[in-house]
């Protein structure tokens, strides 16, 4: 059996301080919800679209690449990304690289090969999507681009 | 006639006494979610502390091979993705939620004034949660099964049996309120109530969302919607009713305002669904929609500030409480971090704030805050309050108890300051058009600071789970009373006040 020990309560009334900070609080974000209804949101994980064509080391930074390509993109968990110009290194990726020559790297980000079976290897990057962020095409074609041009 | 009792043959010894596989004893379910909590907190902590590592040092920490199965073979791969879904889903699930429902089922009946109906029910679904938490956990490190997203994102087998252990939970909940009549039960059923309703719904439309096939945009925008709502409605109505429960009984003071509890409970109630659509940011969603959600975050401050300013006075008298070790001082540190995450939360909804922090360190510090700021506290509060009682010792405390509440405390405050500002300025270095290689060796420091706060905390979680074996193990046994309680001497009554 268990004793029935109400809790008890010294007012039931609500202080006006409490109904008054309450009531300018809602004030307060009524008055910021009416006075920032003009804008628009960016794409999701990305930067503005009127903001021109993405940085390539802002969208690295941002979609986390350094976690597994290494702060200087040379390779740790990931592959090296400095011969992208090369084609690709990797043997998973030698026959897209074949099907799709010019833009085999905008694709394999993309996860858009419907040549791969695998589902993990079709999850795009970042690889597995530790946050939930998708690269535009602006955004990797800005990527690929600055790869491209890494010695 | 004196008997030898070494010279007893087996069938001389009386009969034992036959346990159930489910056992239906009061507070069989509540034990079981707090003691499983504990050691789940224990496994977030280090899941943390190699997941802020990894953050530094990725390569090091990482591993990926080929596991052969019937059909072809499964990656397992330990890299920041998969221990960042790991940590999580152990902070959230498996420690903030058991401790919370173990909070919602120690509390309920003592509330009320009658035990928990379908008790079997409810220590079936800490069951059933615990197993399919700990599947569903091995399940993270082979990406090719698991979901896309940040929290709980298990095959539908598991989410399914997750669900069902939720739906339990909220099934003994509710019947055992509606059995009690009340018109106008404490306020801390009110919170229970809805958080938990909020719990099962929020991981119901989670889990089927994807069946639909949304585009990978939609699932996204819900994953984060449902993270938000997981947060202000699940763990912060579980945390506020807990302490409503906790600071009166801990200090003998009645509450210090019922008025100011309903009030606080309606516009929680209210911002905290509306906030979560300040997570749907994407050119798809109207922006004025975003902004509803936006200015409702910015307007969570005003339940909280209720919160925090109702139980600070309800303690009006007690205050040295606060100084010696017990429930009182983790009550108060909860109410601090709730403060100082509702504010935080309300700074980051401005439009000018979310465009320097929105998408950094910044929002994982302020979750921190939250999850093992205030939602910890209040769950260590709960254990320091509910162990004695559950386990029937006489605890006093000891330096395990003041290591728990110091090194959390400490670990929590760097680890969460360390995220914050290292948002701050990962968001400053992006905006000046850092190099990726400056921003990362800035942010080393940073991260580093957040490794190191996540191992103190994790050394509290040591502490707790020490503590709560040595409460069971060598306390004194006590049947009716615990220290400084009112003792209540003889009879029926006496036996019922060793569940208070």
């Amino acid at each position: 059996m268990t004793v029935h020990t109400p809790i008890q309560s010294a007012n039931r009334r609500i202080p006006g301080w409490a109904m008054g900070f309450t009531l300018a609080v809602v004030v307060a974000g009524g008055a910021y919800f009416g006075t920032n209804l003009s804008g628009h949101n960016p794409p999701i994980g990305g930067p503005p679209p009127s903001a021109g064509p993405p940085d390539a080391h802002m969208v690295i930074a941002k979609a986390g690449c350094m976690a597994c390509h290494g702060p200087d993109l040379t390779g740790q968990v990931g592959p090296n990304l400095h011969h992208v110009k090369d084609g690709p290194t990797s043997a998973n990726l030698k026959q897209l690289g074949t099907d799709h020559p010019d833009d085999w790297a905008n694709i394999w980000i993309a996860g858009t090969d419907p040549a791969v079976s695998d589902p993990a290897m079709r999850m795009g990057m970042p690889a597995f999507a530790a946050p939930p962020y998708k690269l535009t095409p602006e955004e990797i074609a800005s990527v690929v681009a600055y790869l491209k041009t890494l010695p | 006639m004196a008997v030898n009792p070494k010279k007893l043959r087996p069938y001389d010894q009386p009969p034992r006494v036959r346990e159930p596989i489910v056992p239906s004893q009061p507070d069989a379910a509540a034990t079981t979610y707090l003691v499983a909590a504990v050691l789940w907190f224990g496994v977030a902590t280090a899941l943390g502390a190699l997941w802020a590592t990894q953050q530094i040092f990725p390569g090091p920490l990482s591993l990926k091979t080929e596991l052969p199965t019937f059909r072809g073979t499964l990656t397992f791969e330990i890299s920041p993705a998969t221990v960042s879904g790991g940590f999580w889903t152990a902070l959230v699930y498996g420690w903030l939620t058991n401790a919370g429902l173990g909070a919602i089922l120690f509390i309920t009946p003592r509330l009320l004034g009658r035990r928990l109906i379908w008790e079997k029910i409810a220590t079936g679904s800490a069951a059933a949660l615990n197993v399919g938490l700990m599947a569903g956990l091995a399940f993270v490190y082979l990406p090719q099964i698991a979901a896309k997203g940040t929290l709980a994102e298990f095959p539908l087998p598991i989410d399914g049996v997750i669900l069902l252990a939720l739906f339990m939970a909220n099934v003994v909940f509710w019947r055992t309120l509606l059995a009690a009549g009340q018109l106008v039960p404490y306020i801390s059923l009110w919170f229970f109530g809805l958080a938990l309703l909020a719990s099962m719904g929020l991981y119901f439309l989670d889990s089927a969302f994807p069946l639909i096939g949304p585009s990978d945009t939609a699932l996204a925008l819900a994953n984060g919607a449902y993270v938000r709502g997981v947060e202000t409605l699940w763990v912060t109505g579980v945390a506020i009713g807990t302490l409503y429960y906790l600071i009166p009984r801990a200090t003998g003071n009645p509450l210090y305002s019922a008025g100011i509890a309903y009030l606080g409970w309606i516009s929680w109630a209210g911002l905290s669904t509306l906030s979560m659509l300040g997570a749907l940011v994407d050119t798809s969603v109207p922006f004025v929609i975003t902004q509803l959600g936006n200015a409702a975050t910015l307007m969570l401050v005003a339940p909280a500030f209720l919160a925090v300013a109702n139980l600070a006075l309800s303690i009006r008298g007690r205050w040295s409480m606060i100084l010696s070790p017990g429930t009182v001082p983790l009550a108060v540190v909860a109410l601090a971090f709730f403060t100082a995450s509702a504010l935080l939360e309300s700074i980051g909804s401005l439009n000018s704030v979310r465009g320097l922090v929105g998408r950094t360190e910044w929002v994982t510090g302020v979750q921190l805050f939250a999850y093992f700021g205030m939602g910890t506290f209040a769950f260590l509060a709960m254990a320091d309050h509910a162990f004695p009682r559950l386990l029937r010792r006489d605890w006093r405390e000891t330096i395990l108890a003041d290591v728990a509440l110091w090194a959390t405390f400490a670990g929590t405050a760097v680890a969460g300051l360390a995220l914050i500002g290292g948002g701050i300025a990962h968001g400053s270095l992006l905006r000046g058009q850092a190099a990726p290689d400056a921003i990362a060796g800035t942010m080393r420091w940073f991260l580093g600071g957040a490794a190191a706060g996540i191992g103190l905390i994790g050394l509290g979680a040591l502490a707790e789970v020490v503590n709560l074996f040595f409460i069971y193990t060598s306390a004194p046994r006590v049947e009716y009373s615990v220290r400084d309680e009112v003792v209540v001497p003889t009879g029926e009554a006496a036996a019922g006040a060793a569940g208070q």
